[in-house]
């Protein structure tokens, strides 16, 4: 079962093409990570898939249906949510206050005005227990905006996990981060996408070769590789985007 | 945005129901003896104005505060709530079932309807886009009230009369006392409904809105229509509060919804402290009485509100109520006396800025009655001439050594005040 | 066909005048993504400073000075106003440009009172240039457009040819950039900022002895020329030109056009409703003032990136 099928994706920006034609394919429950050097578009091709930006052609299946051109929040209520790169939180909200307004889709409370937010039980527990998960119990009233970074960016994955998606879209979760929070980040990340589908952009490859199941590399906008990690590591293009044309020499 | 920068934590609302409940009910019993304790009919017409200006100014802040959206038309909400409400007691005066203390309720629809309206244009954008077309859709409405005196009274505007309607229970609100009572229950109720919204998840998401509109989009609420029903129900407030002008005032014009009325709330509100729910509360009820106070002593009040206005817009963006929460954590850990030397000494520097600033500008107003022929009123009880030089060069030199002072005394001041409030707020 | 000439030349003088007002606006809010609510404020200022220069040191002194000291009063609010209100976002400076506006809006007539002022065309300049059938035309009018139009080339050759222009026009669309490369950009955007503010207060000296110099103008202006920034799109000069010229000719020509709106109907074949009947009989010409307001609203509504922006609103 296919949890995310992108096909013929192209975005140029005026006369520059940022993606020139992308095929990926992320099987449901899959740990799937997306490298590549500076430029490559990866971020563009999370604002693509997830309603950010508008794709100039190709198609994006989400669990076979057709999501390209939907608004954000449209394909947010089909089971897809992203982080982002740049930490992307509500700063005067608490840190439950934040993990609570992402939970609040899923937790059934639409525009409600004549109930009371704390009346919904499940919500509150819901926020609770991310709390617990993410180690931020202790920062559970400080506003986002005075949170320390790696909390930060706990806080972003749990913002985007909060609200119950099945497939999760994380956008360099470990950026900025020492050896022991990259480790930590790395254990709550396993923790939360248990039993969902997980795409990754990262550039730790450490990390991308402990958590992914399979590894696609995209260079100057199109996927040069695609596989299981041995199978990419191996690869001599993926060594030629990231180093140059130069590491054809490096070798002999 | 503009919330105090020190606030770290924020203290989650604890304790039962009944503990949130005793404000209200405090606030309720203030309101009830209020007239004994304000004398005469002066008085009591400023508390209603006050009444008015409260839930104005709270709707008001639903949108900025709250949601961060800057509505710069904000009073033509009252006024068409004002002038439905108005038609209505019209309607019974001339015999119709209308009983006075549901009026309000006409001034609510009128403007929630027009908010619904007008939201539906306004709130596709977003920050400047969404300001500037508040600007426009208000000027549309006051030129467009203007071209139908049919419906609207032309320039004179509608009036009625709120004591010839059906009695209730015995009343006919023909005195200040029973309008005054009226109004504050109305105010007191629309306060209680707009404090609990924030407390619904409605509210909560027009703070994440504020705070991040895009974040909000990815999960999974368009946050268009988060902005759009925020600014119906902030209309239908708005409107209550032009329904229960209608019935104090006895007369609705297109001045009640013009530029001027909702530059008002603007400066109200902000004052005040858009941070908090109160802020708005206190705004309101300063504004309405410098505005009534000041207006007997100087012509220049309006000047005044305006420049004070502009120096919290620069140095005190929370407003009052943003500064006195700033200076809650010390209050607490016991650390006010730290700081409160370093304002001391600030004190003389601001005294001659203020001074000299009310002394050019009552100066300026004294050399306009000079020319039209009147004679000068003393200016702080200083009869002067303001034909000539020196007056002026007394005033200049007042502002300049005070902006002079200031600018030595405010930092050491304000680096007091962050390390206390550092101090005082650590986890 | 005189009506028609005469129409076009007075839209093309305010149309231009417009364009004075604007393209300072415009370029304010390109660079530093503030929409100066107070811009008509600071015509307004240049209109009655020049009133006050004029009658002591003459017309020709006041158009120098003039402009300077308005964009002396503009550096000045930028450099230790709005400097400090950025950081706190765009609101925080629309509500600080909005307090600037009001401020200004009471201390004018709080200085030169609540009614116009006198403020005449300078007689050198005051007479007939030609004839258009029964109306002479002033030749004042012509002195305004080409003072326009002068400020237009010089502001052309300055941001195309000169090295600070480049920065300026760099910094509108990559303001971060430019600092990095080394520029100091608050400088150059108190620089703008009192530039667009000067151009301001030089089309309040020309404009102000032609129409009304009164405490109102800065409110009645200040739509219009919103509007037009809107319209032309935000940071675009040539937009600007275009847009003013256009809401110049649409604002002057129904100015003019003293018939009820329901003609407008019977003209497009459509029968005039029975409902509100009050409006349908109001003749366009007062209906004018409104059609600023209209348009604004709908760019914003439906595209507001306008004609030629660079940056949405």
């Amino acid at each position: 079962m296919t949890a995310l099928l992108v096909t013929g994706l192209h975005k140029a920006f005026g006369p520059t093409r940022i993606i020139q034609g992308i095929e990926l394919s992320v099987a449901k429950g899959e740990r799937h990570a997306v490298i590549g050097p500076n430029g490559a578009g990866k971020s563009t091709l999370f604002h693509l898939i997830s309603g950010r930006l508008r794709a100039d052609a190709g198609q994006v299946l989400l669990d076979g249906q057709d999501i390209t051109g939907l608004p954000p929040h449209d394909i947010f209520n089909r089971g897809m949510a992203r982080s982002f790169q740049v930490t992307s939180l509500f700063p005067k909200l608490s840190v439950f206050e934040n993990l609570r307004a992402a939970a609040m889709r899923d937790g059934g409370c639409g525009l409600a005005f004549w109930r009371r937010l704390d009346g919904y039980a499940p919500l509150r527990q819901r926020a609770e227990d991310l709390l617990a998960m993410l180690g931020l119990d202790r920062r559970r009233d400080v506003l986002a905006g005075n949170l320390a970074y790696a909390d930060q960016r706990a806080l972003e994955i749990g913002v985007t996990v909060a609200g119950g998606a099945h497939t999760i879209l994380l956008d360099e979760p470990t950026a900025g981060m020492s050896r022991a929070e990259t480790e930590r980040a790395v254990t709550l990340i396993r923790r939360v996408t248990e039993g969902r589908t997980l795409v990754m952009i990262e550039h730790d490859l450490g990390v991308v070769f402990d958590l992914a199941d399979r590894i696609s590399v995209l260079a100057e906008g199109r996927v040069i590789a695609s596989g299981l990690p041995d199978q990419v590591r191996g690869d001599p293009a993926v060594r030629t985007a990231y180093l140059g044309a130069a590491a054809e020499t490096l070798d002999a | 945005m503009l919330a105090p920068a020190q606030v770290i934590v924020a203290r989650p609302r604890a304790g039962s129901a009944l503990r949130s409940m005793l404000p209200w009910v405090l606030v309720a019993a203030l309101a009830l003896v209020m007239p004994h304790v304000v004398p005469g009919g002066f008085g009591l017409s400023l508390l209603c104005r006050m009444g008015i200006a409260i839930v104005f100014a709270l709707s008001f802040n639903m949108l900025l505060g709250q949601g961060g959206m800057l509505d710069f038309g904000h009073a033509v909400f009252l006024g068409l709530g004002g002038f439905l409400a108005m038609h209505f007691m019209r309607l019974a005066d001339a015999g119709w079932w209308l009983p006075l203390p549901l009026l309000p309720l006409a001034g609510a629809v009128g403007g929630l309807l027009a908010a619904i309206a007008a939201g539906w244009i306004a709130t596709r954008r977003a920050g400047t886009a969404f300001a500037m077309i508040t600007l426009g859709v208000a000027e549309l409405v006051v030129a467009i009230v203007l071209l139908l005196p049919g419906t609207f009274g032309g320039e004179e505007g509608l009036s009625g009369d709120r004591s010839s309607g059906p009695r209730v229970l015995g009343f006919d609100f023909g005195t200040q006392l029973q309008a005054y009572h009226l109004i504050a229950a109305w105010a007191w109720g629309c306060a209680l409904l707009m404090w609990l919204y924030t407390r619904t998840p409605l509210g909560r998401l027009a703070n994440a809105v504020r705070d991040n509109a895009e974040r909000v989009g990815f999960l999974g609420y368009n946050p268009a229509r988060i902005r759009w029903l925020v600014f119906a129900l902030s209309g239908l407030f708005a409107g209550v509060a032009g329904g229960l002008a209608a019935l104090n005032d006895e007369i609705v014009t297109s001045g009640n919804m013009g530029p001027d009325a909702s530059g008002g709330v603007l400066l109200m509100t902000f004052i005040g402290g858009i941070g908090t729910f109160w802020g708005p509360v206190v705004g309101a009820i300063l504004i309405t009485f410098l505005s009534v106070a000041l207006s007997t002593v100087t012509d220049a009040w309006q000047l005044y509100s305006g420049l004070l206005f502009v120096a919290m817009v620069v140095w005190a963006p929370g407003g009052l109520s943003g500064i006195i929460l700033a200076h809650a954590p010390l209050v607490r850990a016991g650390r006010l006396g730290r700081v409160v030397p370093g304002y001391l000494v600030c004190l003389p520097g601001l005294v001659l800025a203020v001074a000299g600033t009310v002394g050019l500008a009552e100066l300026a107003f004294r050399l306009q009655a000079v020319r039209n022929g009147a004679s000068p009123r003393p200016v702080f009880g200083i009869a002067v001439d303001p034909g000539s030089l020196l007056p002026w060069l007394v005033a200049l030199a007042l502002l300049l050594a005070g902006a002079l002072l200031l600018r030595r005394t405010a930092p050491p001041a304000r680096a007091a005040w962050q390390e206390a409030s550092v101090a005082s707020t650590a986890p | 066909m005189e009506q028609l000439a005469l129409i076009v030349l007075n839209s093309l003088v305010y149309g231009l005048l417009l364009f004075m007002l604007s393209v300072g606006l415009t370029l304010i809010f390109g660079m530093m993504g503030v929409l100066n609510l107070a811009h008509a404020s600071f015509y307004m200022l240049g209109a009655f400073l020049a009133y006050t220069v004029s009658i002591r040191l003459g017309f020709w002194a006041a158009l120098v000075v003039v402009p300077v000291l308005v964009g002396g009063v503009g550096a000045v609010v930028e450099r230790y106003g709005l400097r400090t209100v950025h950081k706190h976002g765009h609101v925080a400076e629309l509500l600080f440009t909005f307090g600037l506006a009001y401020i200004i809006g009471e201390i004018v007539p709080l200085v030169w009172g609540r009614n116009p002022v006198p403020y005449r065309v300078p007689p050198e300049l005051d007479f007939a240039l030609f004839q258009i059938g029964a109306n002479a035309y002033p030749a004042y009018r012509l002195f305004m457009m080409g003072v326009a139009i002068a400020m237009f080339l010089a502001l052309f050759l300055a941001l195309a040819r000169t090295r600070l222009g480049l920065v300026v026009r760099a910094a509108l669309t990559h303001p971060d950039m430019v600092g990095m490369l080394g520029h100091d950009v608050p400088k150059v955007f108190t620089l703008v900022f009192g530039a667009g503010c000067a151009l301001a207060g030089l089309a309040g000296v020309i404009a102000g002895n032609a129409y009304t110099t009164e405490p109102g103008m800065a409110r009645s202006l200040g739509a219009i020329v919103f509007a037009v920034v809107v319209m032309g799109g935000l940071g675009s000069i040539w937009g600007a030109l275009i847009a003013s010229l256009l809401i110049g000719f649409v604002q002057v020509g129904s100015i003019s056009l003293d018939l009820p709106l329901g003609a407008v109907l019977t003209r497009l074949g459509v029968s005039i409703p029975s409902v509100m009947p009050d409006l349908w009989s109001i003749s366009i010409a007062r209906v004018a003032p409104v059609v600023p307001y209209l348009l604004l609203v709908l760019v914003l509504a439906v595209r507001p990136r306008g004609l030629m922006g660079t940056r949405s609103a």
